[in-house]
């Protein structure tokens, strides 16, 4: 037994080494963005791998203010925010009727949910831009928030039915009994019941929506998100690698603040479905 | 309080009839059993009188009024279900307060319902728990509080009893029928086991195949069995069949025994019939007897089962309350000719 143990705690031990270089491999990046993001344009080009000696907020203050990351910034929360609301509340409303209620073609409409999954998005760019454009959706929040819906919905659905067809039928069969028309079973049945997956949702979705650049590329062109904003400080400035990192970090911080708030759902989340708890 | 009536109703899935033509009235304050093997319609039954299932044709009344159409919520009945179905996310006194919240109640007789609900079924103690923490029982007790607390017309119970251990299901029988006397309301109560049907209701309905089979009382459908697939669903163990046949002087021949038809009906010679006979009524010391050896003995404590093969080598099971033969034996089974039921080839009953 000993023996075995031995062997086993070495193994693991082996096994340690290339996850530690796989997280090495992650972290670095990361490590890289930061420390760059504390020097100066000439301590970098002095030394750009080494420790920043003189910490200096400056990067982030000029990227907040001079480049607009400020004005992005709320942007990007503006569309991330609205989309994650209304893919919530539209996704678990078409789950809950494709799981649990009868109507006629359900299946049918599932499949062809479904299907558009298959379908990338840069196929239907044309068509999408003629109607953006056509609605006047151009330029305007509502119209992001609109079109990541759109985009991020078909998922959002599928995984909604998925789990809520996992429920027992029984539940909502009782709250009907119970006098509860289908917005109240919704609200108070599946609702509640589809917390973990909902919530899985809405970090996925956010994360989708933060990091998106070609819908908000084409939608917002006045007006960028953060992410489109990152992507021109390159382009304006390749000779300010600091600045860049910095602007790096700040439209980062907020889903690595987000994931270390909600890591434990995050990880029972992607549990959901596997097994039935 | 309210009678149900079923004016032949008939539902289908697609192409498949699963419930034919069936028309039935309960009384109101009865407590009714329906009782049938796995697929007989029951449940589907129960769940079209609930309205969780569509009635393709036929109506269904309940208190004089045509609820075929309506919402479940609308028809006043209360459902328990199988696997209890009890809101996990919600505590034992909001489970069982949703109703009346769904309807707006105020908060004061919410309250004061709940309480009384929680009274009769012992949950006071429990009502700020969650279902999880809860027992199957208690889950059970929960189930029926949610019943209780809407007051409704007519309680519907869906195999409640089944995902319970043997102990407690003897339990939640007699607490279910208690409940009844002390409620009074209308009960329609769906299971597959005889035993629960025979303890528990005033009338059992049987059902086979999506047809009502026969409709009695308890000690109705037991002594007096319409046919023979209710004649061996009801009782426990279930009834001996035996080949028989009509001689020509007109009486009967079974198990190699010659015996007097006990029916009035006139038996042309060479018939085939089955004679059924009770495994408790094959205990007499005199009468018609059967010679059979013992295979094997179930010794349940006041009572044993004798399985036995007859001389002509039909199986039987006949119940020995006194003396317990041992395997190998030689035995006589006796039994008085008012125990004979006797079915025509088809299973009907034969009078």
């Amino acid at each position: 037994m000993a023996g075995a143990g031995k062997r086993q705690r070495l193994a693991l031990r082996i096994a340690a080494i290339p996850m530690g270089i796989l997280a090495l491999s992650c972290l670095y990046p990361i490590f890289f963005a930061v420390n760059n993001s504390l020097k100066t344009r000439n301590d970098y080009l002095l030394d750009r791998f080494g420790l920043a000696l003189n910490p200096t907020f400056d990067n982030y203050v000029r990227a907040w203010s001079e480049s607009h990351l400020d004005q992005y910034f709320v942007n990007s929360v503006i569309a991330t925010i609205g989309a994650v609301i209304l893919l919530t509340v539209v996704s678990s409303l078409a789950g809950f009727a494709l799981a649990a209620l009868r109507f006629p073609y359900r299946r049918f409409l599932f499949v062809v949910i479904l299907s558009t999954l298959m379908i990338p998005v840069q196929v239907i760019l044309v068509p999408y831009m003629r109607t953006m454009v056509g609605l006047g959706l151009i330029n305007t929040h509502i119209g992001l928030i609109l079109s990541y819906t759109a985009f991020f919905i078909p998922f959002s659905v599928y995984m909604m039915t998925a789990f809520y067809s996992g429920l027992p039928r029984e539940l909502i069969e009782a709250a009907k009994i119970d006098g509860a028309k289908l917005l109240q079973v919704w609200w108070h049945v599946m609702i509640p019941l589809g917390m973990p997956a909902l919530i899985t949702l809405g970090i996925l979705n956010t994360l989708n929506c933060w990091n998106d650049i070609l819908i908000a590329l084409l939608t917002m062109q006045k007006n960028r998100t953060l992410m489109v904003g990152i992507s021109a400080l390159k382009g304006q400035y390749s000779d300010e690698i600091p600045l860049f990192t910095a602007g790096i970090v700040i439209a980062a911080a907020p889903i690595v603040i987000l994931y270390v708030i909600f890591q434990r759902r995050i990880v029972s989340g992607i549990a959901v479905g596997a097994v039935k708890g | 309080m309210s009678r149900v009536e079923l004016q032949q109703v008939s539902k289908s899935f697609g192409s498949t009839e699963v419930v034919h033509n069936v028309s039935l009235a309960i009384e109101e304050g009865e407590f009714c059993v329906f009782v049938g093997p796995s697929g007989c319609g029951k449940s589907t039954l129960l769940r079209m009188i609930a309205g969780l299932e569509e009635t393709s044709s036929g109506d269904i009344l309940i208190g004089e009024r045509n609820v075929t159409d309506e919402e479940p919520s609308d028809r006043g009945v209360a459902m328990v279900f199988q696997s209890y179905a009890l809101y996990p996310h919600m505590t034992v006194a909001d489970n069982m307060s949703f109703g009346l919240r769904m309807a707006h109640r105020p908060k004061a007789e919410i309250t004061e319902k709940v309480a009384r609900a929680a009274g009769i079924l012992r949950l006071e103690d429990y009502l700020q728990r969650k279902p999880a923490q809860l027992s199957g029982g208690q889950r059970q007790r929960v189930a029926i509080g949610r019943a209780i607390v809407r007051n409704p017309k007519v309680f519907l119970f869906d195999e409640p009893l089944s995902n319970l251990d043997a102990e407690l299901r003897v339990q939640m029988r007699v607490e279910i029928s208690k409940l009844h006397s002390v409620l009074g309301n209308t009960m329609i109560y769906v299971t597959h086991d005889q035993t629960e049907a025979l303890t528990m209701a005033d009338r059992i309905v049987v059902l086979r195949a999506g047809r009502i089979e026969q409709i009695g009382t308890p000690s109705g459908l037991y002594e007096d069995p319409d046919n023979a697939f209710v004649a061996g669903f009801i009782g426990s163990p279930r009834m001996n069949f035996l080949p028989a046949s009509v001689q020509p002087n007109g009486r009967l021949l079974a198990g190699g025994v010659a015996m007097e038809s006990p029916v009035t009906a006139k038996l042309e010679a060479g018939t085939k019939l089955q004679l059924g006979l009770r495994p408790e009524h094959l205990d007499q010391v005199d009468g018609i007897g059967l010679e059979a050896s013992v295979e094997f003995v179930e010794a349940l404590g006041a009572t044993s089962y004798v399985h036995a093969k007859l001389a002509t080598g039909e199986d039987v099971i006949a119940e020995r309350r006194l003396h317990r033969p041992k395997a190998g034996d030689k035995i006589a089974l006796h039994f008085a000719p008012e125990a004979m039921r006797l079915f025509d080839s088809g299973g009907a009953r034969l009078r």
